[in-house]
């Protein structure tokens, strides 16, 4: 009984492997704003030269230097890939709980898009890219837009 | 650390402008905040919400047998409020011709001067942060306007214009952030007779009222900092009934404006307009009918 069940396994295995794999490629290959800016490893890598370029910014760094850094820096990969479609589930806070008890205002917004534009310049991601995260970003200007 | 200060005092020496590049629009040649022939729902400037920002502007066009040097600047307030201003110069010397229909007493190297004052403010929506959404940015203007004809008064009474007009008008502006591309649509409440350098209105059987003109801007982004685009704006041709009904066939005739362009803003402060522009025939009575195409060359500094 052992000898049918193994290769059966091994058979499940494969195919639970193959499906998964082409079902991430696929993701991939089916979402070029995902392929542009380098998947998850490329999200990680620009969300962490974000993060420095937002502490190193004198108009941000007020904002974010009190900010738990591994948490951010978390949020805003897990945030990005997901409004990309990319395969990541966001676990932070709604935008407007996250940014209510803070003083930001519609230049505030305005120079964090400006920071975003200069990390990603830094990694080549291409302007028609930039502008598709920008687009899926932009609305939540409603809700981290604080004073009027 | 060294690396660190670096960053730091390049950050802290760049000024503090709220509004993303090239949003803002440039100025049109009435002043106001927009394309170069028409005025956008874009509050102009760099100023952001609970900002006041200022901007100037200086802009040279040529065509066949007329030239248009024009300054201006505005000052904007909140993201709601723009107020400009635009003197005009405009180079008519070859309406001279106009002696030999009737002794108007033109002097040579006549130049008609307006002067717009203008007033924006923008009603709802946001052009470039509503991406999820078809809802434009609106604004309603006006554009007040005086033009001082010298030696061409006599023309302009002939014609039976006024020397002054205002414009009123509602524009929408949306930036497809996605794709890169602004759109623009105004409606523009007119009796101006070329902008207003040929006055306001016409004696009969010319059109003395006003018409409602719509204008059309697209732009597209090439990269954060050039654009290209096209503009068009219709022209009420008041003067051309008056013109047949003197037995100078189409001599008052007034065609739609064209430009194609290209913008350039090195940064938030300056930005440079290169446009190809056809303004159809400009009194073609004393051109020999031609159209009048040529180059328009635009900059504006922003804060």
């Amino acid at each position: 009984m052992f000898q049918k069940l193994l290769p059966s396994l091994s058979l499940a295995l494969i195919l639970t492997t193959t499906l998964t794999l082409s079902a991430t490629s696929a993701m991939a290959q089916s979402n070029p704003l995902f392929t542009a800016f380098g998947e998850k490893a490329g999200i990680m890598q620009l969300v962490e030269d974000f993060h420095l370029r937002l502490l190193a910014d004198a108009r941000m760094a007020p904002h974010f230097k009190p900010v738990n850094a591994k948490n951010i820096k978390e949020q805003l990969t897990d945030q990005f890939c997901a409004v990309m479609g990319g395969p990541c589930v966001y676990k932070g806070a709604d935008m407007k709980s996250a940014h209510s008890n803070l003083d930001i205002k519609k230049s505030d917004f305005n120079a964090l898009v400006e920071v975003l534009q200069a990390a990603m310049d830094a990694r080549g991601i291409p302007f028609s890219a930039q502008n598709q995260l920008l687009a899926k970003l932009a609305p939540m200007h409603r809700d981290v837009i604080t004073v009027d | 650390m060294a690396l660190c200060s670096v960053l730091l005092s390049t950050t802290a020496a760049q000024a503090d402008t709220g509004k993303l590049l090239l949003t803002g629009g440039v100025s049109a040649i009435s002043g106001a905040a927009g394309g170069g022939l028409t005025p956008w729902a874009v509050i102009g400037t760099n100023a952001t919400r609970g900002e006041l920002g200022f901007s100037a502007f200086a802009t040279s066009a040529s065509t066949q047998d007329y030239g248009l040097n024009v300054v201006g600047a505005a000052l904007a307030y909140n993201e709601r409020f723009e107020v400009s201003v635009a003197r005009q110069d405009f180079d008519a010397g070859v309406a001279i011709a106009l002696n030999g229909i009737a002794p108007f007493g033109i002097t040579p190297g006549q130049h008609l001067l307006m002067d717009v004052l203008g007033l924006k403010v923008k009603l709802a929506g946001d052009a470039v942060l509503d991406s999820d959404t078809f809802m434009p940015q609106i604004a309603i203007g006006l554009e007040h306007k005086t033009v001082s004809p010298g030696s061409l008064g006599s023309v302009l009474n002939f014609l039976g214009t006024k020397t002054s007009g205002t414009d009123v008008y509602l524009s929408a502006t949306k930036l497809f952030l996605a794709q890169g591309l602004l759109v623009n649509g105004t409606l523009r409440y007119t009796n101006a007779n070329q902008n207003g350098l040929l006055g306001f209105g016409s004696a009969a059987p010319g059109k003395d009222g006003y018409s409602l003109m719509p204008e059309l801007s697209v732009a597209y982004l090439l990269n954060k900092n050039w654009a290209i685009g096209a503009e068009y704006r219709a022209k009420p041709n008041n003067l051309q009934a008056l013109g047949r009904a003197a037995g100078l066939g189409e001599a008052l005739s007034e065609d739609d404006w064209k430009d194609i362009f290209v913008a350039w803003a090195p940064n938030k402060n300056l930005s440079v307009t290169l446009a190809y522009v056809d303004l159809g025939r400009i009194v073609p009575g004393v051109t020999a009918g031609r159209s009048q195409t040529g180059y328009y060359l635009s900059a504006q500094m922003a804060f």
